[in-house]
């Protein structure tokens, strides 16, 4: 025991960055991510750097949570405060753009060895926005159909057949809108891609055209008849809740999301997922380190730590069943056949190689909301 | 909804009421059932989401129970003990804070000649008319630059901006409603104003002032944004728990969340009102 | 006029408070709401009519009928609470009324959320009761969802500040009239409602605002469009980043609140002349 804590001893004082530090990480979205680095990311971290310690601040699920960690930063960059009160934050992909564009991060992917790690191009591109080398993606996420099997038997396969599948059964398709969260919006850009006149792929990768932007009347016409004959459900959590009730049959959820209500107890086990053609778009979970963090080297190990395929592997796969952000050649190396392929129960990696999107680009995305605000809602 | 209103004393004169004093109890209790259906309804459903582990249709009660989720809530990182204390001391500063602002403020506004009197009670209502995200992003500016931000009185200062509106006018009312010539009476044989104000004026407005308090406590103890943006992460609150679980829909901890913060909100009340029935119902009707 | 410079003195510290917390930092925002491109101009307002206008009115609807729901209910509770005979009844009443207003907004969206859904425990336990049929049952996810919330959680609120002034009034009037053979009821609206009428009109407008600016349950609750202008706020801040309507929103909502707020000043000002 004494030459144990000698060791500790002598390789906290060899260490250079080894004065005692708090790190501190701020993430947006569930209650589970403030768990992920509390329960899991932050003992594991802080028993790797023996002196340091991890504190955790959850700023509230989705956008909401990103923009509070963007305001932030924002309060702090005009107040001209030193070092920041943050030294590791998990923000949407939306967000990193601006940030960026802001000055407010560090780039650090090349600093670290699992920066190389990641060569999916969501990593590099932000809706549009370069974010190459400030980003490490903690997770990938999917927005994906989640149904009741008891009340469906065949699941549309694609955005047609849910139109006609949902015309059969009135009011057993359910979506959150727009404002109520991602999924719903998610749900929406797929419709675009699916119906929209334009080209789906000019939407996520641009260049902006403004032209492009008038060809989405027929679709958005069709989506408000659509909506019509649907139910309109409370939030992300809301589409969830009212699966779980028996209301409706299917709907748009995110799938960490779906796993985590089936973890907690309030989804029944059986339901399932489907990924309908041309696809849904899904988003990154990033890791951003600011610039002014009191802690930079440390928050650099942390998030090394983060994306390790290690971790990668037994906390964002075995414990959530969530996409990896790291390459997933890695990630699976570290696994078992078994647990890797329980993340492709419902869907395949082909669907998710096909019909995983990105969502469209910044100003598109503005531009479709705000026309469905003027058309579907109004 | 509409069944308080049968909960109205029913209107009968004295004389009639007497034969009829059996049957009341009838109307009486199925009101009250009705209330109490309503009110404990939705509380139910809060206090069985605290231990259900699983519970979906067409299950019309868990399906089975246990108290996972509390070790969770309770976890020794979650650190939920502290951020509970914080907001615990949050609730009783910002309470103190507020009273000793509104008294003063209550009684020149209701008592004394002020110039702008409709525009003053008007701008302590800005804080809670105006949507707050946009303008917390300048005050948590304004306290970095103050050094404010991650200290309790930070933190205090936020949570009193928005209670003032509650102590400010409810102390108003309270002290317009204290009849005047009960005052008059007292100085016309000699009591001094500040004596009067303390022995006729003030226990006369406490039942009011103490409700304000109770609100203010309350705001206090459920206010997220503000705690937030001028606590974190130093001073850990423990609404930030609530939002991020109950935003996301994890039933489970927001709900136990929410059960531990009606300890407080509780214990407070029930002391504000030993203090009220002591020290001021006594003096009521004198 | 010798009062003046001691009442200044007695408002001036509550009243720098809110000038250097809120009103300072609000300035910013207000300018912020007429910020279009490089210049000034009403362009967030005029975007702001033309997406939110049936929200406002939306607002403005539901929050009004959830404050006359909250003031009938608030007056019959505190009123029988002052004036009721059966002491039990009295004091179980005294017990009942008060927990919802424990209960945080968005914890009260939450169980509402699943109280009110068509299979929530609402219509569950109505057809367990053999009330209603599975059929018949329907979600109040809608803007009845949203008014049941607010009462739910602020009449407990406006009943305590009002059963509060009831207990402070002078019993002797009331115990004369009901000498005299007046039934309760006359004596609830013709003697006691008056004498409080400030209090409970402050608590209105108390309530009003608050309802105003409460986000979480138009959220959690209400799926359907039109929905409160505090969802469209949040709406342009976190999917657009855009302050300016944002911010002309806010002023939209402010404006709303200072009508009413007008109304009790008015009030206010006739009774002190």
């Amino acid at each position: 025991m004494k030459t144990i804590l000698k060791a500790a001893l002598l390789v906290s004082l060899a260490a250079p960055s080894a004065s005692a530090a708090e790190l501190t990480v701020m993430t947006a979205g569930d209650q589970n991510m403030v768990d992920y680095v509390n329960e899991y990311l932050g003992p594991l971290f802080e028993e790797q750097n023996p002196g340091n310690t991890v504190r955790v601040v959850g700023t509230g699920p989705g956008d909401a949570g990103s923009q509070k960690i963007v305001e932030r930063f924002e309060a702090q960059s005009k107040a001209g405060t030193a070092t920041w009160d943050a030294d590791v934050a998990v923000v949407h992909e939306k967000f990193t753009g601006p940030m960026v564009k802001a000055g407010y991060l560090e780039s650090y992917r090349s600093k670290i060895d699992t920066g190389a790690l990641v060569t999916r191009a969501n990593a590099d591109m932000a809706l549009g926005s370069d974010v190459s080398g400030y980003v490490m993606p903690m997770y990938n996420s999917q927005a994906a159909l989640a149904y009741n099997p008891a009340l469906v038997e065949n699941p549309p396969k694609s955005y047609p057949e849910i139109v006609s599948w949902a015309k059969e059964h009135p009011k057993m398709f359910g979506y959150n809108g727009i404002k109520g969260g991602a999924s719903g919006v998610s749900f929406v850009m797929g419709w675009i891609y699916a119906f929209g006149e334009g080209d789906a792929k000019n939407l996520m990768t641009g260049p902006f055209e403004e032209s492009e932007t008038q060809k989405w009347g027929p679709a958005l016409a069709s989506l408000k008849d659509f909506t019509k004959n649907a139910t309109l459900t409370p939030g992300n959590a809301g589409t969830l809740d009212l699966l779980s009730r028996g209301e409706i049959a299917m709907g748009p959820v995110w799938v960490d999301m779906f796993y985590s209500w089936q973890a907690n107890g309030q989804l029944p086990p059986d339901f399932k997922l489907v990924l309908p053609a041309p696809g849904m778009p899904g988003q990154p979970m990033h890791y951003v380190i600011p610039a002014k963090s009191a802690n930079v080297t440390l928050a650099e190990k942390f998030v090394q730590l983060a994306t390790s395929p290690k971790v990668q592997a037994d906390g964002i796969v075995t414990r959530f069943n969530w996409y990896p952000g790291i390459d997933a050649k890695y990630v699976q190396a570290e696994l078992d056949k078994k647990t890797w392929d329980k993340l492709f129960t419902d869907i395949s990696p082909e669907d998710i190689a096909t019909k995983s999107k990105p969502f469209p680009i910044a100003p598109y995305n503005n531009a479709i909301l705000e026309a469905y605000e003027k058309q579907v809602s109004n | 909804m509409s069944t308080t209103n049968d909960a109205m004393p029913v209107p009968r004169s004295s004389m009639k009421r007497l034969p009829m004093m059996d049957l009341w109890w009838l109307p009486r209790a199925l009101v009250l059932g009705l209330l109490a259906f309503v009110i404990f309804g939705p509380l139910t459903n809060l206090v069985l989401w605290t231990v259900a582990e699983r519970w979906y249709f067409p299950n019309a009660l868990p399906m089975s129970y246990g108290f996972s989720f509390w070790a969770r809530v309770f976890s020794p990182r979650g650190n939920a003990m502290e951020a509970l204390g914080n907001s615990v001391l949050v609730a009783m500063l910002t309470v103190i804070l507020a009273l000793a602002l509104a008294i003063p403020a209550g009684f020149a506004l209701a008592r004394l000649k002020l110039p702008f009197r409709g525009l003053i009670l008007l701008a302590f209502l800005l804080p809670q008319a105006f949507p707050n995200l946009p303008v917390y992003v300048n005050i948590a500016r304004v306290f970095y630059q103050l050094g404010l931000n991650g200290t309790i009185l930070g933190v205090v200062l936020v949570h009193m901006t928005h209670g003032l509106v509650f102590s400010v006018w409810i102390a108003t009312a309270a002290f317009s409603a204290v009849d005047i010539e009960l005052e008059q009476a007292a100085r016309s044989v000699g009591a001094s104003a500040i004596r009067t104000f303390r022995d006729i004026t003030l226990p006369l407005a406490m039942p009011g002032l103490m409700a304000s308090a109770i609100f203010v406590f309350l705001e206090s103890l459920d206010e997220f944004t503000g705690s937030y943006f001028v606590g974190a992460p130093d001073i850990n609150m423990l609404p930030l728990l609530l939002y991020t679980a109950s935003g996301g829909g994890n039933y489970q901890i927001a709900s136990i969340t929410a059960l531990v913060l009606l300890v407080p909100s509780i214990g407070f009340m029930l002391v504000v009102e030993r203090f009220l029935k002591s020290d001021v119902l006594s003096k009521v009707g004198h | 006029m010798s009062h003046r410079p001691l009442s200044l003195l007695l408002v001036a510290p509550a009243l720098a408070v809110i000038l250097l917390l809120f009103v300072v930092p609000l300035v910013a925002s207000v300018v912020g709401a007429f910020e279009v491109g490089d210049g000034f101009g009403f362009g967030n307002f005029v975007k702001a009519t033309e997406l939110y206008t049936q929200d406002a009115i939306f607002t403005v609807v539901i929050v009004s009928l959830s404050t006359v729901l909250i003031g009938l209910f608030s007056i019959a509770i505190a009123g029988y609470l002052t004036l009721g005979e059966n002491p039990r009844t009295v004091a179980i009443l005294r017990w009942l009324y008060r927990w919802p207003m424990f209960i945080p907004f968005i914890v009260t969206g939450q169980v509402l959320r699943t109280f009110l859904a068509k299979n929530g425990l609402f219509n569950n336990v109505l057809i367990s009761l053999g009330i209603l049929t599975p059929v018949q049952a329907e979600s109040f996810l809608d803007w009845r969802g949203i008014v049941i919330a607010f009462v739910w959680k602020q009449t407990p609120f406006v009943t305590l500040l009002l059963a509060g002034a009831m207990a402070s009034l002078d019993r002797s009037t009331i115990e004369a009239a009901r000498n005299l053979g007046a039934s309760r009821l006359r004596i609830l609206f013709e003697i006691v409602v008056p004498q409080v009428a400030t209090t409970l009109l402050v608590g209105l407008i108390l309530s009003f605002v608050t309802m105003m600016s409460v986000l979480s349950v138009p959220l959690m609750i209400n799926a359907q469009s039109p929905t409160m202008l505090t969802t469209d706020i949040a709406f342009r801040i976190n999917a657009y980043g855009d302050y300016g309507v944002a911010n002309a929103l806010g002023l939209v909502s402010l404006l709303i609140t200072s009508v009413v707020a007008w109304i009790y000043l008015r009030h206010g000002v006739r009774k002190s002349l």
